[in-house]
């Protein structure tokens, strides 16, 4: 265990001493920031908008209601915004691990450690886990603004639902981290196919951009195709933990993606040495 | 006691062999210079031996251990210097060392202390909160030695420990290996004579994949003053 840990703490120290992680860090609140402040417009238009009917929120349409609290109608659409993003900003996070010791040569140091190659590849994904949710951290930030001055739309609203329901916050949070964990899961094998991590960046763009096709395909595809394509979709895993709702089915999904990934990087860890 | 013992060790790359049936022992304590012309296969030995790739037929001990049937008790037993010295650049010498120590799993309490013994007996002590990118190549070299003596191994494994050094800091490594004997048994590759004879007491040859001589430094010599070069020139020529 100590050895999974000084592993995880050096790939840390890696990240944080180079321009990688903050990278990331900048770019992810970038996006957020513009993705939160555009929720916020169209919360106080939508409130603004209702102000003027007779009947208030009762006349408003079904597919409309969410936008009648703080929770579902700003905070749960912008971590929704923001599975995307992962998918193209934890590959840059992942393309390190193992092809960049590869360059280095400094993977001949770890393979001649008393160390087992399970250990390394744990060490490795528990660093980039640790790094992974350092960013989805970052999406805290919104709700901790809503919760300090969420307060202040009592002056557009007559709806007492300017306080943010946390359950349902921390239950997205879940979400993005689940999804971030299984994408740098499958990064982390794809890095350890290769010795140079701009090709592990690529690969596993690409590998992102199927996972996107595949959600777009699935509304349009016959069935029986539909309904795999349905529960291979990321977004109609993620779909109950965006509402708030837990479900234990995409963490059995994600769990069972990430050991498939994990076992098929020690084996590939291993499989090197036989070259 | 024998430190290693190799048995008709072969490594076979995908159409090429390269290193064919070698068989030697080396004795515990012993200072052995591992020579040969580039590519003769010194570096394939060396990785075998420290467990970094397998070998495709044949035996290999240290320190009665075989690494391939128990690979982690055979590594507790090496300090290993690859071709290149394997330092993270993003980190400090004494942050590396650390790692180092704790992927070796020495007691956390000791780590300091080890840490400092290491950098003292290499000569990098005033080096420890610099980079590792930023040193320079003898720096460099001297960390990766430094980094194989943590947790005080029997055995220093170090592949071409001088290479890329001026004519002061090898001689700077040349007399450190030395003051290494008698503590630990030092099994290091070159290609250059001269230092094989200012520090070592047994000489193996090794030309295209095979042992072309196994001896101590004074039966190859036969006591002359160029006995080493000519007895290479020779064993090496086609």
């Amino acid at each position: 265990m100590r050895t999974i840990i000084a592993i995880a703490k050096k790939e840390l120290t890696v990240f944080l001493t180079t321009p990688w992680a903050w990278i990331v860090f900048t770019f992810f609140s970038f996006v957020a920031s513009t993705f939160f402040m555009s929720s916020l417009t169209d919360f106080r238009r939508a409130h603004a908008d209702v102000a003027q009917l007779s009947g208030g929120w009762s006349q408003v349409e079904p597919e409309f209601q969410f936008l009648r609290n703080l929770t579902d109608g700003v905070v749960m659409p912008t971590f929704s915004a923001m599975l995307m993003v992962m998918m193209f900003l934890v590959p840059v996070l992942s393309a390190r691990l193992f092809a960049d010791e590869r360059r280095q040569k400094t993977f001949e140091l770890l393979m001649t450690s008393p160390v087992s190659t399970t250990q390394i590849v744990l060490g490795k994904y528990l660093g980039g886990l640790l790094l992974v949710s350092l960013t989805v951290a970052l999406m805290l930030i919104y709700p901790g603004v809503l919760t300090v001055f969420g307060s202040s739309f009592s002056a557009v609203t007559s709806e007492k639902t300017t306080t943010l329901e946390w359950p349902t916050v921390l239950l997205g949070f879940l979400g993005l981290l689940v999804w971030g964990a299984a994408i740098l899961a499958i990064g982390t094998f794809i890095s350890s196919l290769t010795e140079s991590v701009i090709v592990a960046i690529i690969v596993t763009f690409c590998v992102s951009l199927l996972l996107l096709i595949v959600r777009i395909l699935a509304p349009s595809a016959g069935e029986p195709l539909r309904s795999i394509l349905e529960y291979a979709s990321f977004e109609a895993q993620l779909r109950n933990f965006m509402r708030g709702v837990f479900d234990l089915r995409p963490l059995v999904f994600f769990s069972s993606l990430i050991a498939a990934f994990l076992v098929a990087t020690h084996r590939s860890v291993e499989s090197r040495r036989w070259v | 006691m024998a430190m290693i013992e190799v048995e008709r060790l072969t490594k076979k790359y995908r159409d090429r062999t390269a290193i064919d049936g070698l068989s030697f022992t080396i004795r515990e304590g012993a200072i052995v210079g591992f020579l040969g012309p580039n590519g003769a296969g010194k570096s394939t030995t060396m990785k075998i031996l420290t467990g970094f790739m397998p070998a495709t037929e044949g035996k290999a001990r240290v320190a009665g251990f075989d690494v391939f049937e128990q690979p982690l008790e055979a590594k507790r037993q090496i300090g290993y210097l690859p071709e290149t010295p394997p330092l993270y650049p993003e980190l400090t010498v004494r942050g590396f060392l650390k790692f180092v120590a704790e992927l070796k799993a020495v007691p956390r309490a000791q780590v300091a202390k080890e840490i400092e013994r290491c950098a003292a007996a290499t000569g990098v002590t005033s080096e420890l909160d610099r980079l590792n990118g930023t040193l320079s190549k003898g720096y460099r070299q001297r960390v990766g030695i430094s980094q194989a003596l943590i947790g005080n191994p029997k055995l220093l494994i170090l592949d071409e420990p001088t290479e890329g050094l001026d004519p002061r800091q090898r001689n700077e490594v040349l007399q450190l290996i030395k003051g290494l004997s008698g503590k630990h048994t030092v099994v290091l590759s070159t290609h250059i004579l001269a230092e094989v004879k200012a520090i070592c007491e047994q000489v193996l040859i090794i030309h295209r994949g095979k042992i072309v001589a196994d001896n101590t430094m004074a039966a190859i010599t036969g006591g002359k003053e160029n006995g080493l070069e000519e007895k290479f020139i020779q064993l090496t020529a086609n």
